[in-house]
């Protein structure tokens, strides 16, 4: 009897402290912020966006942390391993797949009103939806487009971009006719992103990278695409070797005045002001093939299931992050595309032609398929690609081999 | 030997005292040591996911999973070759090199400093000076052989894997170089002067005197540089990665660059964990192997 009795008052106490613990932090909360570094920038608009919260919200910390990207998703990794992870991260969007499996992430509709919600431009929100559940809100976004060099296009008395793969490739011949150092048209063959570089010719042929729950790299449209590249490679319209070459490597050609196209992201803008301000550049779509295409590609910020302050850290999302003023100042520092409508209508976005040319495709943008195992897939395309590009395999028998493992990996 | 020996009877206490003394420090390097060894073995035999929270025991199914795996065998077989060939040629250029810096001349002092220097330099930043030098575009390589007119078009020196695993290996040993004199000649100065006097009056020639003499007095030397440096280069991860991170389509792989990426990129704990069991009883069986050879031919010579 008096032992229960102890261990009742014990409970109750032990209640009382739990309640009290609970009170005192419902005053005080800290939200921790992970993010990725796209530049210089970003640690100074986060702190800006948590300065702004805490006059609104005294009392409340929110907290930034600014991680290399090639070290993030190690760092998150080991946090969830060993219960230290943030509230909010901001991810590869491609990640979050492997998150929402293992129930770490946290489904944000309930916390979100419609006109929240509507204010998204569409497209971007479904890569981060899965089953009907948001799990991320988009954060950067960014397409592809073609950048070309208006000088040696001119030189080789080509007047008009081209618009389709024929026309790069009659483009391309008449650049390396001209018999200088410049190469028609640069092609990725290392690194991260090579398998992007490919994707374009891919997806702009009617391929798809997966299809039917199946791998569509070995379709037809598929080694059509990569046919087209290496038959490019064989006449001497790339640089040579591309596999030698990464995004940076043909990225500092076309600054030097010796690539005529280019396919990358709104990034090289950037770049181009402050590296090679005289260069006469233009932009245009992607090269049709058979259809209009691009890569989307968007980062996501994501709470985790085990915060303890979703609340509030949602509250730092819907009513600081991503209220109009903070998306355009983010936007237009690091160089990415709008994702909300009212952020795409201001000026600095809807008056500038250059950046028509990347959000004008973004009703075309195709996003990695939020598939888990993706890296091991990426690395399969880009494996194959190179043997392509190296000659050291055709071009069906490279996707074949890649189709085969990335079948094995979907059925894992 | 006699003084060392316990006394009779009644002072096994104090026999034993020095044994209790370091068994604190023994069982803390124990778990050190064989703690993460213990984690890594248990991971490698359970269903892991990518955040590494382990499931059930799963039958071994990450080493089928692994031994299964399409570049397996190449890793592993470039990995030998790289170590062979690295550990090789480092030990065969790093032998003259020992014995000619061993020889008193003007400018010794400066010349052993000169071959040191290297090891200051981090692994990765001699990855990416080597990586910028052969750029086929930008590297300082191609321009000089265009500055010669050796060459017309650029050569993407890590384009493909017969030129990039060379170099990848060459590297490897100007890397590794270092170290290897440095003990070797350690080994060097410690020789007495007399015994080589000696031969050369007896008629012995340059060659006799290094075959018979330098050579076996220097073996125990060797021993340590092969056992050491097989495990470095084996498991030597900086140069592959900054360099080619295993491309292109990965010819140019080994067993630690593969290992970095099932385990950081694709998330594979379960095949990752198992690789590195499997790498470290390679290595383990083989510098057993090796050290018990080179005793056993220490003995026979003795």
């Amino acid at each position: 009897m008096y032992q229960n009795k102890k261990s009742r008052v014990l409970g109750l106490l032990a209640g009382a402290a739990a309640i009290l613990a609970t009170s005192s932090m419902a005053q005080a909360e800290t939200v921790r912020v992970v993010l990725g570094y796209y530049s210089a920038a970003t640690q100074e608009l986060f702190e800006g966006m948590a300065k702004d919260f805490m006059e609104k919200h005294p009392g409340d910390e929110v907290k930034i942390e600014v991680i290399q990207w090639d070290n993030l998703q190690q760092r998150l990794t080991t946090d969830i391993a060993g219960g230290t992870e943030p509230d909010i991260a901001m991810i590869g969007t491609r990640w979050l797949v492997d998150y929402v499996k293992n129930d770490i992430a946290e489904p944000l509709d309930g916390y979100m009103t419609p006109e929240f919600k509507g204010a998204f431009i569409e497209s971007f929100l479904s890569p981060s939806t899965f089953d009907g559940t948001m799990y991320g809100l988009p954060v950067a976004a960014s397409a592809r487009a073609m950048y070309y060099n208006k000088d040696l296009l001119a030189k080789a008395g080509v007047t008009e971009p081209p618009t389709n793969w024929d026309g790069v490739v009659d483009t391309a011949k008449k650049i390396k006719a001209l018999g200088t150092d410049a190469y028609g048209f640069a092609l990725q063959g290392k690194e991260i992103e090579t398998d992007a570089y490919w994707y374009y010719s891919l997806w702009t042929h009617g391929g798809d990278l997966i299809k039917d729950g199946k791998s569509g790299v070995a379709s037809p449209e598929a080694i059509e695409a990569l046919t087209l590249y290496k038959s490019m490679i064989d006449q001497g319209l790339t640089e040579p070797d591309p596999s030698g070459l990464n995004r940076q490597d043909i990225e500092r050609l076309f600054k030097q005045g010796r690539i005529g196209m280019i396919l990358t992201g709104p990034w090289l803008r950037g770049q181009i002001k402050t590296d090679a301000p005289t260069l006469n550049y233009g932009l245009s779509p992607i090269p049709e093939g058979t259809t209009k295409a691009t890569y989307g590609v968007t980062d996501t910020l994501m709470v985790f299931k085990s915060s303890k302050n979703k609340e509030l850290a949602m509250k730092f999302l819907t009513e600081t992050a991503f209220s109009p003023k903070w998306r355009i100042e983010f936007s237009t520092k690091e160089g990415f595309l709008p994702v909300m409508k009212e952020e795409a209508a201001a000026p600095v976005f809807a008056d500038d032609p250059q950046l028509k040319a990347f959000t004008d495709m973004l009703p075309y943008a195709r996003f990695a398929p939020p598939v888990a195992n993706w890296e091991q897939m990426v690395d399969a395309v880009i494996a194959a690609v190179q043997k392509v590009y190296i000659g050291q395999a055709q071009p069906e028998a490279a996707l074949k081999e890649a189709a085969a493992t990335i079948d094995g990996l979907i059925q894992q | 030997m006699n003084r060392a020996r316990a006394p009779a009877n009644g002072k096994i206490g104090r026999a034993s005292a020095p044994y209790l003394l370091i068994l604190p420090s023994i069982l803390f390097a124990f778990w050190i040591i064989g703690y993460p060894i213990y984690d890594m073995a248990n991971m490698s035999v359970h269903a892991v996911n990518r955040f590494g929270k382990t499931a059930a025991f799963n039958d071994f199914a990450n080493y089928q999973r692994l031994f299964s795996h399409q570049l397996f065998i190449g890793c592993l077989i470039r990995t030998l070759v790289w170590t062979v060939f690295v550990v090789g040629g480092t030990v065969l250029l790093s032998v003259p090199i020992a014995l000619i810096l061993n020889e008193k001349f003007f400018g010794r002092t400066l010349a052993r400093i000169i071959i040191m220097l290297p090891w200051a330099v981090s692994l990765t930043m001699t990855g990416i000076v080597w990586r910028w030098s052969l750029n086929g575009q930008f590297g300082m390589v191609n321009a000089t052989l265009r500055e010669f007119g050796l060459q017309d078009t650029p050569i993407e020196w890590l384009a493909t894997s017969t030129a990039a695993f060379p170099i990848l290996i060459a590297i490897g040993i100007l890397v590794s170089i270092p170290f290897t004199v440095t003990v070797i000649l350690g080994g060097l100065s410690s020789l007495q002067a007399d015994v080589f006097e000696a031969a050369r009056i007896d008629g012995a020639t340059a060659w006799q005197r290094f075959r018979y003499l330098t050579l076996p007095l220097i073996r125990p030397f060797l021993n340590i540089v092969l056992v050491l440096n097989f495990i470095y280069v084996f498991n030597s991860f900086p140069l592959i990665w900054v360099m080619t991170q295993g491309d292109p389509a990965n010819s140019t792989d080994i067993l630690v660059t593969w290992l970095y990426k099932l385990a950081f990129r694709y998330g594979e704990l379960g095949i990752a964990s198992a690789l590195s069991i499997v790498m470290f009883v390679i290595l383990l069986a083989l510098t057993i192997t090796y050290a018990a050879l080179a005793m056993r031919n220490e003995r026979s010579t003795a």
